[in-house]
């Protein structure tokens, strides 16, 4: 196994210029996963690492080795597929032992690889099958086997998880988290999904239009953002913003009028914003509660999930609210209520997107 | 079903109180192209059989029984010219398939201008093919032809070649003249057969360290060989029965080296007036063409059983 450094990366098609000057360290054994939109440079990051694409700069280190202009097998990386890429006219046996007989390995040594991987994945039964008699989940399975065989330093998962229906995307995840383990490998993991993200990810590394928004543990992510853009996307519902104006600051903080006429007082680091300035408050929907005075919000739909109600409302008639609230809270649809909510767990961005640094956060957890 | 149309039928239109009997309207539906079929087809067939078993002619008719059949099985000219006939379809399909498999992998590569080259590859499908088969009898026309000036001016040949007047070249010259209006067909289907194949799988099999080759053979050649075998089928098909190419070159000449089946039954039936002949012998094309094609559905079989997904 492998570390996996990326130098300053860039990459264009003609004249779009798809990624800005990315740079990674990515440690050995660690489960890293690019997460963002469509089209903001994820899979071609990806393809550049696996070598099906050409960085336009940069350089790809892995294991301490320049691999820039290697020939993707001279890398070491193996990569599973978004469609799975099995070959439909060869047996689950032959899509596995497929690498292998490229590099023309002997048949015994091929045998037991194939078995090994075939008995890690539960697949042992199926080698006679084509792919095409298989379920997605298997399919899936065998993709990852075929990687497995070549004992590669990184895997690479290109969205592998997306074919799959809600269900099975669960449990495959477990299995991928359960097989990180067991194989103690450095991989590489694509995905718009930022539950796949928060759940595999040792590391997350947000990208957005072709840079880099964020690189971090999933908590760190969560509790000290650095951008609205990785605020509002990562956390699930997603994180409410609410626009407000800067009443004054001082050391200890900002006061802030919210749209709507609310006003607090936040423990951010002050010294980007002046009195007057338009900010926007981010309130993440779990971390309100029903109180007497605070936020007044206008409820339009009650979902009551048993364990969470989520309500969609809006404050002031217009901005936005969304909140997770306890399963049994005695709300009602078209009615609104107050919600009170800890000036501890506030998020300020300026007017360019970057957060006001927050002076009391929860210590992270690993 | 009752109750629907009465449904549907409700304050819109009025259903007929009495309708046509399901088989008479899936008559009335068919009847019309069963008709068109029994005049286009099932009639010459049957008025060939009848007529293979008559010793006819400008002047009449007479019932010879088995005759016409019996001369055949005892002609030593007619197995050479079966065994030509295969010779020439083996021959010229294998050259079209190969050719084709080539051109269809060039066409699919990434090139610049590929668009264009896929475009100049019609031209001698689409191009009338006796126009075609005039061009190609000025290029093996020994006097004025470019081939004839070439070998001369290369001193391959001392003087004039007329490719079409001795047996063996004549019969080459034809394979190659039915091979270029042949390929192109070929070519393209191979070629919409590959573009059909996932780009994933050829980028995991260059992850994997799959050469050009390597990937060709694993993965192109497999994933096309449906279209491969019936492409063969259909080719052989036409070539078996090509008649322009050899009717214009070379009227199955020189001494009977280019005539085919097909070539030896126009000539029996249509320019010596035998058509008690001449039909055994489109009977026996039919009943060979027939053979061959039950041996191709077998081999389909095999080929989706082994190359298929399931």
């Amino acid at each position: 196994m492998a570390t996996l450094d990326l130098n300053s990366i860039s990459k264009s098609f003609g004249t779009a210029k798809v990624l800005h000057d990315i740079s990674l360290a990515i440690n050995d054994k660690e489960f890293v996963v690019f997460v963002g939109p469509s089209g903001c440079g994820k899979s071609t990051l990806l393809r550049i690492i696996a070598g099906l694409e050409e960085a336009t700069s940069g350089q790809i280190i892995i294991g301490g080795e320049d691999v820039s202009a290697a020939h993707p097998v001279e890398r070491g990386i193996s990569m599973v597929f978004q469609s799975y890429a099995l070959y439909p006219h060869l047996s689950v046996y032959e899509n596995i032992a497929f690498p292998l007989r490229v590099q023309k390995l002997e048949k015994a040594d091929m045998d037991a690889r194939v078995h090994r991987a075939a008995e890690v994945l539960q697949l042992t039964d199926k080698l006679q099958l084509k792919p095409g008699q298989l379920s997605g989940g298997q399919r899936q399975r065998v993709a990852i086997g075929r990687s497995i065989v070549r004992n590669p330093k990184v895997f690479l998962f290109d969205e592998p998880l997306s074919n799959l229906d809600a269900a099975l995307r669960g449990d495959m995840r477990v299995e991928l988290s359960q097989l990180h383990k067991s194989l103690d490998a450095t991989m590489v993991y694509v995905t718009h999904d930022q539950i796949e993200a928060m759940t595999m990810a040792d590391r997350i590394v947000v990208l957005n239009g072709g840079r880099v928004e964020q690189f971090g543990t999933p908590m760190e992510l969560y509790h000290h953002p650095k951008t609205k853009f990785v605020a509002s996307f990562i956390g699930q519902p997603n994180m409410n913003l609410i626009p407000a104006t800067v009443l004054a600051t001082d050391a200890s903080g900002i006061k802030v009028e919210l749209i709507g006429g609310h006003q607090m007082a936040l423990p951010v680091e002050a010294a980007t914003v002046n009195k007057g300035d338009k900010v926007e408050v981010g309130i993440r929907p779990e971390h309100v509660a029903l109180g007497d005075n605070g936020l007044e919000i206008s409820v339009n739909v009650l979902e009551r999930l048993g364990g969470v109600s989520i309500t969609y409302g809006t404050i002031a008639g217009a901005t936005r609210f969304c909140a997770s609230l306890p399963g049994d809270a005695a709300i009602k649809e078209g009615e609104p209520m107050m919600l009170s909510v800890a000036p501890q767990d506030c998020h300020v961005f300026d007017a360019s997107g970057d957060v006001l640094r927050r002076k009391s956060a929860p210590a992270l957890v690993a | 079903m009752a109750d629907v149309t009465q449904q549907i039928g409700q304050g819109t239109f009025k259903p007929k109180a009495k309708t046509l009997p399901e088989a008479v309207f899936a008559w009335l539906l068919i009847g019309p192209a069963m008709l068109f079929i029994a005049i286009i087809v099932a009639w010459p067939l049957a008025e060939t059989i009848r007529l293979s078993f008559m010793e006819a002619g400008l002047g009449g008719e007479e019932y010879v029984g088995l005759a016409n059949y019996q001369d055949l099985v005892e002609s030593r000219k007619f197995h050479q010219t079966i065994v030509r006939t295969f010779y020439w379809m083996f021959l010229s399909v294998g050259l079209k398939l190969v050719l084709g498999l080539i051109g269809a992998t060039l066409l699919n590569a990434a090139v610049p201008g590929r668009a264009l080259f896929r475009v100049l590859v019609m031209p001698p499908w689409i191009i009338p093919m006796a126009i075609g088969m005039i061009g190609w009898l000025w290029l093996y026309n020994g006097y004025f032809g470019v081939l004839s000036g070439s070998m001369m001016s290369l001193g391959i040949t001392d003087g004039p070649f007329e490719f079409l007047a001795y047996k063996r070249s004549a019969f080459y010259s034809a394979v190659v003249a039915d091979v270029w209006v042949g390929t192109p067909m070929v070519t393209l289907f191979f070629l919409a057969a590959m573009q059909g194949v996932s780009r994933d799988l050829y980028e995991a099999a260059w992850v994997d360290g799959a050469g050009r080759w390597y990937r060709f053979r694993r993965i192109t050649i497999p994933q096309i060989m449906p279209v491969i075998v019936s492409m063969s089928l259909l080719s052989a098909i036409f070539t078996f029965n090509s008649f322009e190419v050899i009717w214009i070159l070379t009227e199955g000449g020189p001494r009977s080296a280019t005539t085919t089946l097909i070539i030896d039954t126009y000539k029996t039936a249509i320019s010596n007036f035998k058509f008690g002949e001449g039909s055994a012998r489109a009977v026996i094309i039919v009943i060979l063409l027939g053979v061959f094609a039950l041996l191709y559905l077998n081999v389909l079989k095999f080929v989706n059983r082994k190359y298929g997904t399931k």
